[in-house]
Parts: structure tokens; C-alpha cells; sequence
């Protein structure tokens, strides 16, 4: 077969060259990474009428299907028509003039997240839902973007490498009179978090200097001495990345700080990457970005128009830790 | 008498109790559970009656008003002390009868235990008035009648709560006057008959078989289930158990407060004496005293009544999901074995 096919088209179309010419996986988006089992039948339909009859649970919680031909994608595309209203239109309420010809863009990558406090017991946060509300701010956007949301300091979604990665925090409580010196939070703080909890004439001290917000300390006190704020808070780690050069974890940009924070920052993302990509919306890792721009004119435009509540804390400056496997990575020509 | 009462009367109702009571019912507080966004269900000063959680179980029981998690017994300075204060107001408690009870089983413990009063339970039990909750379900955990707790008569105004209307059985003369006025009708309080979940208590009838129970191999696992935590005993209404220690001012190293704090059976510490030696190392040893404390040792030194009131609340607030219920009946089948072998 004669191939004539621009593939990075198909590629903004979210379907992915592969080894074989002509063959493309297919990427469908789960923004949160939950969604109804029924939408598991259309999958399935794609999978073994176009593609390879597999499909792979996308290192970004895609759904990704291998294996479908350059002939069918106008057939897949049409077909996946309804999975895109149902999940971008209807949950995400993410505006889209047209879902005849499949995903529109791919720039701003899948959210993914762990399942939450929709079942966890560590979940301070329903990921999913702040991933939806997320999604009707990056998508569609050509710029690309990167973000994976935790339910709790854990961070099982890998929130540490990514561009933009979101955790669930909780601003714990003490009830004095409620505790009784049993001291089960000094152990659970100490097994699992900062150890910043200790024991004063049989109640309970914290240094407040390092709390993780992680929320042990109230799962396992007996009296409900220690209970979560209703209010929920957010840690913001920037920067993390992977890649053949010099992969690093992200760093802590933001602690502390509310939904409407969050969705602020998120919501200049693209005008910030525009500046700095001098509007041609081109991949570059957002860890990039922010290095291209400088950590400090990052700060000022992601933060620009956005009220911090007042229990924010805000990085004054970020020291990366860069796996070199080429070294002297940041020493440049003069003149490029 | 009983009456049919708006929530718009009851509240006027109450606001006239609060005069003289300090009221007391299970509340919700919301998003304050152990898990985020699960709520928390305890006893606190109510405002409305609409505030009342009847349709669901409280994670935490009503002795805590009686029997406070932290009480202040008296303050001392270098050369005297003076006695902790409480206020002049009654006290007014919404319960269901399991917890009535159980708050029976409290006055057991404090105020005929060595034919000694504990002054400090007695001056705040003194002003107890109890209003009781219809049970207007069988929560899955109760076992209330099998431990005979089902019933009461220790109470002073009986209501059944309705969407916008409460039935109020008035027992007690002294709430006669609040509601003269509201339209008679025919209520009389129903106690549960029946529940989903039913304990057969185990008989040991000498030092023998409690030896053999002492040794039974069902108690090892729960070395690998429970955790100690102790939520079970914090939520238990019939849990007395208390440590009291000096708590001496920062500011002024003389002078300080005596004051006592609830503890539990079931954490690694509570048998520990001066030295480091405890007599109950693991939480097989610390689940089997539970157990029979519950079940057993209480009934031996008093007589009439287990200790447990069966309201569940230690199943329902144990995080390793283990339940006392079925415990107490898988002792029961073990006992029933021990018996079968020497006969
Ligand atoms: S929330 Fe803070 S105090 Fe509680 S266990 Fe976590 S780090 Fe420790
Ligand atoms: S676990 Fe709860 S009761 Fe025990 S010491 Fe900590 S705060 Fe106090
Ligand atoms: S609540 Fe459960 S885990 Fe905790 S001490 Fe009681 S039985 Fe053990």
C-alpha cells in the first residue's frame, strides 16, 4: 500500500502512528480517569470492528486502541461521536462547535488522577471531578499541558512528574477536650507523614511548620479529635517531568491553596504558554516551558489576576534536581 | 398525654427547656468523619429540633455528657486546691433506649461500684432528664434485644419524628404546660421487636470453662486484625474507663489541675504499671478481656444484666470492619463446644 498521509494531522486527531504504516492507535480521553462502565461496550465496538481487537490502558488513563487503519478513522470518528459529547460535552461541559470529525486537538493531554475519595480511604478530594472542571480549561487547546490530580499526599497519580500536578490536602482540626493522649496520631504521623505530631501533658502538640495535610491522624483517632476541615486545600508541584535527557521530579509551587486557585493558575496556562511560545503552539514539555521562561516570570503570569487564599504558600524560588543523563545540561551557546 | 407538635412548636418548646436545660442530641457534623466527605454523627447542644439525626445511628454515644472525654476534677495552686465548677442547668438527653441503658450500666459502674459515688459522674447525672428517640429502624449492627436494652421507662418525654411533625408522648408532669395547647392524639412509643442481628451469649458456668476460654485459639486472630485503636471503646456507651493525671502549667510549675481522661482497654498501654510490666501484651489478650468484660465479668460482680447494651457502635466505628456481634457468637459457638467435650 502507497501511503500519503500527514501524520501529524492524525496526530492532533489523537490517533498515533505506529509501527506499521498506515495503522494508528486511537486515544480517547477519561479526563479523571472514571467514567460509567457502559461507555466500556463502545471501546470494545472500536476495538474489534477497526482496530486490533486490544486495547491499552493509556499511561494517561486513555483509552488507547491499536491497530485501526488510515481507511476507517472517518468511521471510528463518526462512531466515537457520542463518547466525546457523553464525556467532554456532558460531563466536562467543555465547548466544542464540532464532534462529527473526532477529538479536535491533542495538545492538552489527558488529566489522569487516582480514584479519590470516591472509594479511597486516604482520599482527602474527588480527583475526578476537579479533573472535569479542569478539562473545560485546557480542552480543546492546542497548547499542550500536562496535569494528574492526587487524591492525597500519597500521590499515586504520579502528581511528582508531571507539569502540572494537583494533590489533595487536608487542614487538620485538634479538638482538645475530645482527645484522650492515646497518642495513635504521633504513631500514624510518624509510619506515614512528617512527624510533626508529639505528646504535652497527655494531649497532642504539632508543629505546623510540615504537615502534609494527609489526614492519618484523623483516620485513626479513636474520638474524632482530630477532624478535616470542610474547606478542601490543594498542593500544586510543578515541573516534573521524564524523557531521554534529564528527567526530575516536580517541585512544590503552590501549598495550601483553594479550588478557585487552582482553576485561576490553570486558567492562565494557555495565555502564559502563548507568551512564551511566542503563540505557536508547539510541544514543549511544560517543564520546559517554565525553565524557557524563567521560574519567576512563571510565577507572576500564572498567578496574574488570581487572589491566593490566605492560607496559601507560594514558592519563592525552585533549586531542580535534573537527572543529567547528558551533562552540563543548562549550559548553552551564546548565540541560539 | 401525647400530642401531635410542629417543628415550629418544638423549637419554641425548646427554647423555653433551654432556660433551664442544657440539651443534648446526636448532630451531624458535616464533612467531620473519619474518611473525607463522610460526616460525623455526636452528641452536642442542639438549637432546633431539626437538627436531631433520629434516622441515623450516632458514630458516638451520649455518656460523653455525663461522662466527659476530658473532665477537670479540681485545680491546685502550691498550698490549696478548689473543686472544678459546673453550671446550674439541667440537663436534657435525646436517646434511644439501647443508650438509656446503657447510661444505667454507667450508674452501676460509678455510683455502686465498692459502694463508693463518684461525685464528679453523680453532680452531672443528678440533672439528667432523658427524651426518647424512636428507633424508627433496626440498624444492621443493633442487637439491642438480645441483650434486653430494647425497652426503657426512664424517660421523660417519648417523640417519634415525622417529616414536619413530631408525636410527643409527655411522661413526666413537669413538660405537661408546653404543650396544653397542641392537638391530642393517640401515640404511645413502639420499641423494637425484632433485630436483623441476633447474639447468643455464651454461658460459662465455672472458673473452669473460663480457664478453657481464656485459651481458646479464636482469640489469636485478632493479633493480625485489630489494630488497638480503641474507636470501639471510645464509641461504646457502656466503656467507663478513665486515667486521671496532674497537668501542671507551664507558666507556674505549682500549680495545675487534676483531671481525668477517657482510656481504653484496648490500647497497648492500659495495663502498664510503674516499671514497664502489663499483664495484657497483645491484642488477642486485649480483645478476649473486651469481650468477657462485656458479656461476662460485669454480670458475675453484678448480677442482674450484661454490660453490653448492644448498640453496635463498636462495629460500627471499627476500621478493621471487625464486629462484636459476631465475636460474641463465635465465643458462644466455642463455648457450646468446650460444653459438648466434657459432657
Ligand atoms: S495530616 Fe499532618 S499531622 Fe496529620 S498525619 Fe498527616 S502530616 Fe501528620
Ligand atoms: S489519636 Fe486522637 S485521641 Fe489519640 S492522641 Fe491523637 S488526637 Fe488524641
Ligand atoms: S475498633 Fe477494631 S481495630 Fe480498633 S481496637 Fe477496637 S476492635 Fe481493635
Amino acid at each position: 500500500m502507497n501511503h500519503d498521509i500527514n501524520i501529524g494531522k492524525l496526530q492532533r486527531n489523537c490517533f498515533r502512528q505506529s509501527k506499521v504504516p498506515g495503522e494508528f492507535m486511537l486515544q480517547m480521553r477519561v479526563p479523571g480517569a472514571v467514567i460509567d462502565a457502559k461507555h466500556l461496550s463502545l471501546v470494545q465496538h472500536v476495538a474489534e470492528t477497526w482496530g486490533n481487537g486490544k486495547f491499552h490502558i493509556g499511561t494517561r488513563q486513555t483509552f488507547s486502541l491499536p491497530g485501526i487503519k488510515y481507511e476507517n478513522i472517518d468511521a471510528v470518528n463518526e462512531y466515537i461521536k457520542s463518547y466525546i459529547e457523553a464525556i467532554e460535552v456532558e460531563l466536562c461541559d467543555v465547548e466544542m462547535d464540532d464532534t462529527d470529525k473526532g477529538y479536535p486537538t491533542i495538545g492538552a493531554r489527558n488529566t489522569t488522577a487516582c480514584i479519590g475519595n470516591q472509594h479511597c480511604i486516604k482520599g482527602n478530594f474527588d480527583t475526578t471531578s476537579l479533573a472535569r472542571k479542569l478539562e473545560k480549561l485546557i480542552f480543546p487547546s492546542n497548547y499542550h499541558i500536562k496535569m494528574s490530580v492526587a487524591g492525597c499526599p500519597n500521590d499515586c497519580s504520579k502528581a511528582h512528574f508531571t507539569d502540572f500536578g494537583i494533590i489533595g490536602i487536608a487542614k487538620m482540626e485538634y479538638d482538645y477536650g475530645r482527645c484522650i493522649g492515646c497518642g495513635k496520631c504521633i504513631d500514624a504521623c510518624q509510619g506515614h507523614a512528617t512527624r510533626v505530631l508529639s505528646k504535652s501533658q497527655g494531649k497532642i502538640i504539632k508543629d505546623t511548620c510540615c504537615c502534609a495535610g494527609c489526614g492519618e491522624c484523623a483516620t485513626v483517632c479513636p474520638t474524632g479529635a482530630w477532624t478535616r476541615n470542610a474547606t478542601k486545600f490543594y498542593r500544586v508541584i510543578i515541573g516534573g517531568r521524564a524523557g531521554k535527557q534529564y528527567p526530575r521530579m516536580g517541585k512544590m509551587f503552590l501549598n495550601w491553596v483553594t479550588e478557585d486557585v487552582i482553576m485561576g493558575i490553570i486558567g492562565n496556562w494557555q495565555d502564559f504558554s502563548a507568551e512564551i511560545l511566542e503563540h505557536k503552539p508547539i510541544y514543549l514539555h511544560g517543564g520546559h516551558l517554565i525553565d524557557r521562561a524563567g521560574y519567576d516570570r512563571f510565577k507572576e503570569m500564572i498567578l496574574e489576576g488570581v487572589e491566593l487564599n490566605p492560607e496559601s504558600e507560594v514558592a519563592e524560588r525552585i533549586y531542580w534536581a535534573e537527572t543529567e543523563y547528558r551533562a552540563n545540561i543548562h549550559v548553552k551557546p551564546v548565540n541560539k | 398525654m401525647s400530642y401531635a407538635v410542629s417543628i415550629e412548636k418544638m423549637d419554641k418548646v425548646l427554647k423555653e427547656l433551654k432556660k433551664k436545660y442544657r440539651v443534648y442530641a446526636p448532630i451531624r457534623f458535616e464533612k467531620r468523619g473519619r474518611y473525607s466527605d463522610t460526616d460525623l454523627i455526636r452528641y452536642a447542644e442542639i438549637d432546633s429540633v431539626k437538627d436531631v439525626v433520629y434516622n441515623e445511628k450516632s458514630d458516638f454515644s451520649p455518656k460523653e455528657v455525663i461522662h466527659p472525654i476530658t473532665q477537670t476534677l479540681f485545680h491546685f495552686t502550691e498550698y490549696e486546691y478548689r473543686e472544678s465548677q459546673i453550671d446550674d442547668k439541667e440537663i436534657l438527653i435525646f436517646a434511644h433506649p439501647c443508650d438509656i441503658n446503657g447510661i444505667k450500666r454507667l450508674d452501676t459502674i460509678f455510683l455502686e461500684n465498692g459502694n463508693n459515688e463518684d461525685v464528679y459522674y453523680k453532680r452531672l447525672r443528678d440533672k439528667v432528664k432523658f427524651v426518647l428517640m424512636e428507633c424508627q429502624e433496626d440498624w444492621d449492627t443493633c442487637f439491642c434485644i438480645s441483650m434486653g436494652s430494647n425497652q426503657t421507662d426512664d424517660y421523660s418525654l417519648a417523640i417519634k419524628f415525622g417529616e414536619d411533625q413530631l408525636s410527643v408522648e409527655v411522661k413526666d408532669n413537669e413538660f405537661e404546660g408546653f404543650f396544653a395547647s397542641e392537638e391530642e392524639i393517640d401515640f404511645t412509643y413502639k420499641f423494637v421487636t425484632a433485630n436483623q442481628e441476633e447474639v447468643n451469649l455464651p454461658k460459662i458456668d465455672d472458673k473452669e470453662m473460663l480457664k478453657k476460654v481464656y485459651d481458646l485459639k479464636m482469640w489469636e486472630d485478632y493479633n493480625a486484625r485489630c489494630k488497638d485503636c480503641g474507636a470501639c471503646t471510645s464509641a461504646c456507651v457502656t466503656c467507663s474507663c478513665f486515667t486521671t493525671s496532674d497537668v501542671i502549667y507551664s507558666e507556674n510549675g505549682r500549680v495545675g489541675e487534676r483531671r481525668r481522661v477517657w482510656a481504653s482497654c484496648q490500647h497497648e498501654d492500659f495495663t502498664e504499671m510503674a516499671g514497664g510490666h502489663s499483664f495484657r501484651n497483645t491484642p488477642a489478650d486485649r480483645m478476649r478481656f473486651r469481650t468477657l468484660h462485656k458479656v461476662y465479668d460485669y454480670k458475675e460482680r453484678f448480677g442482674e444484666e450484661h454490660m453490653c447494651v448492644g448498640c453496635g457502635r463498636c462495629t460500627d466505628r471499627c476500621n478493621q470492619l471487625i464486629s462484636f456481634s459476631k465475636t460474641i457468637n463465635k465465643l458462644t459457638e466455642e463455648v457450646n463446644r468446650l460444653q459438648k467435650e466434657v459432657n
